[in-house]
């Protein structure tokens, strides 16, 4: 090893100790936070440690384990249908030509690149009219928008490198189009669709100004009840709520990050 | 045919915010919303002509642009250190990552209990005896430089960024690199004229999709941004529930502000793909 090689080695070290703090540290502060009983400044440690607020949350009862609830059960579905919506849309985009095709990204990113709040703001309204103001089918409605976009530009990508020949060779051997898209489409497809359904799971999972703004205070999320409580000052609940937010978005990116793997799609 | 269900497709996905769109300039013109009262253009010109509308809109553009060049600095840093395939490399990779399913509001949260005036941070300096109260630590929540929430922002988007450096790194440059190298460039010749240029250019997109996200972020603005100026956002939510009802159309002013800006990124961010995204090796 040359000497300008081991000169950069210990800044390299520097470097990889400052991340593995910067990834770990925060997480750490949850955990302990969670726990703290009347761990007020200067105090740098917690002068006592329970288990009360996850006992809360355990039991069901609580604000934060139904809230966990409606945020699960919102992010599930919003995975299937905007997976759903967003195949075919990407399936179409991925065969255009240029210029077309950056016409047709744009569109499709702009339900991504528009703000939250700003998106919330019109969607409120539209979703008062038809009843769905303050509802969690609203909320739903409301999430589906940027989560197939997203999804829109993932098919987009994937559709973008896919060969269509084996379908071309199904049909011309006299399979019907269900057929093919059973026996042959999707099966290719069985990690994409995987690798999308977590995205969409993610993007609605982490909403907070779409579900404020659509559901009105009425639709409970996590991230509401996360925010709610950071705001009371109810440190210990809401590092409870911080984890609960984050353990199932960290599952679902390793998920993602070992199906891709499996493919070589990532570098290891 | 395909073009038309191709584009039939985009406009479907795009529909719900150019719906949206519609109805907010109905109603910044007067035409519909609380405090309709018919076609003028008197609400826009006063909202476009107040202080707070543009201090807002500069406010959330400087915190998007430092909390994006921070985070962009970053990635470019860790992609460029770790971009071998030994354990050391791979070990810096997952760890600049695993930060990035962390929601946003959880990064505010994070950085309300490190950064306050009593978070842990100052309990650090109180501990090395460089601080006796709260008071004497600077204040890096609710500052008018918004200097916590550009260093919550920076830490929280850095992942994202690094992930997408990493890539380019590894599918662009290296034979760009080879061919330098074989032509007599020295290591840092190669690093400013071939591997820098790809890296950027590379990046670019995301860079962009970076910076309009954390410019209309929501949750983290109203946990840490100060109240003067007011984040673009919270002023958009402030005048939407507006106990005066003839200024709650002002929110759809300000919402078609911050999607003009969204727009302008997308321009940016489809330029940026077309011109650099399908750069060849």
């Amino acid at each position: 090893m040359s000497a300008k090689g081991r000169a950069t080695g210990p800044l390299r070290l520097l470097l990889l100790a400052a991340l593995a703090l910067s990834a770990v540290a925060p997480f750490a502060l949850l955990a302990v936070q969670s726990g703290a009983r009347g761990w007020f400044f200067p105090a740098f440690l917690p002068p006592a440690l329970d288990l009360e607020a996850w006992r809360g949350v355990a039991a069901g009862g609580s604000a934060l384990a139904a809230a966990f609830a409606t945020s699960a059960a919102l992010a599930t579905l919003v995975a299937l249908l905007a997976t759903a919506l967003a195949l075919p849309a990407g399936r179409a985009l991925a065969r255009l030509e240029a210029p077309a095709r950056h016409l047709g990204a744009a569109a499709v990113f702009l339900p991504v690149a528009a703000p939250p709040i700003a998106l919330g703001t019109g969607l409120q309204v539209v979703l008062l009219a038809v009843g769905l103001g303050g509802t969690a089918a609203g909320v739903l409605a409301a999430h589906l928008v940027p989560a197939t976009g997203y999804l829109a530009l993932f098919f987009l990508g994937v559709f973008g490198a896919y060969d269509e020949r084996p379908e071309e060779a199904a049909r011309t051997l006299g399979a019907t189009w269900a057929q093919t898209a059973r026996l042959v489409t999707l099966p290719r497809l069985a990690r994409s669709l995987g690798e999308a359904l977590a995205l969409g799971f993610l993007v609605s999972w982490a909403q907070f100004a779409l579900t404020l703004t659509v559901g009105a205070g009425a639709v409970r999320t996590l991230p509401l009840e996360v925010y709610a409580l950071v705001r009371a000052g109810q440190d210990r609940e809401a590092a409870v709520g911080a984890l609960l937010l984050s353990v199932p978005a960290m599952l679902a990116l390793a998920a993602l990050r070992w199906a891709a793997r499996r493919t070589d799609a990532l570098p290891a | 045919m395909r073009t038309r269900a191709g584009l039939v497709a985009a406009a479907l996905v795009a529909a719900p915010v150019l719906v949206g769109v519609a109805y907010a300039v109905l109603a910044a013109l007067g035409l519909a919303g609380a405090g309709a009262t018919g076609l003028t253009t008197a609400r826009v010109a006063r909202v476009l002509a107040e202080r707070a509308t543009w201090a807002g809109l500069g406010w959330s553009l400087w915190v998007a642009g430092a909390a994006t060049l921070l985070a962009t600095a970053g990635a470019a840093l860790v992609a460029l250190a770790f971009r071998g395939a030994g354990a050391l490399d791979r070990a810096g990779r997952l760890l600049a990552a695993l930060p990035l399913p962390v929601p946003h509001l959880v990064a505010a949260a994070l950085g309300v209990q490190l950064l306050g005036q009593s978070g842990l941070v100052a309990r650090a300096g109180h501990a090395l005896g460089l601080v006796a109260r709260p008071d004497d630590v600077p204040a890096l929540l609710y500052d008018p430089l918004g200097t916590g929430l550009i260093l919550t922002m920076a830490w929280k988007e850095l992942p994202f960024l690094s992930v997408v450096a990493a890539s380019v790194l590894a599918t662009r440059g290296a034979r760009a690199e080879e061919a330098a190298r074989t032509l007599g460039a020295g290591r840092w010749a190669t690093l400013a004229l071939v591997t820098w240029p790809l890296l950027w250019r590379g990046l670019m997109p995301a860079v962009v999709a970076v910076f309009v996200f954390v410019a209309g972020n929501y949750e983290v603005a109203a946990l840490m941004a100060p109240s003067d100026p007011l984040a673009l956002p919270l002023l958009t939510a402030e005048r939407a529930v507006d106990p005066d009802l003839s200024r709650r159309g002002d929110a759809y002013v300000l919402a078609l502000v911050a999607l003009g800006v969204g727009a302008l990124a997308v321009a940016a961010h489809e330029w940026a793909r077309a011109r650099w995204g399908a750069t060849a090796e």
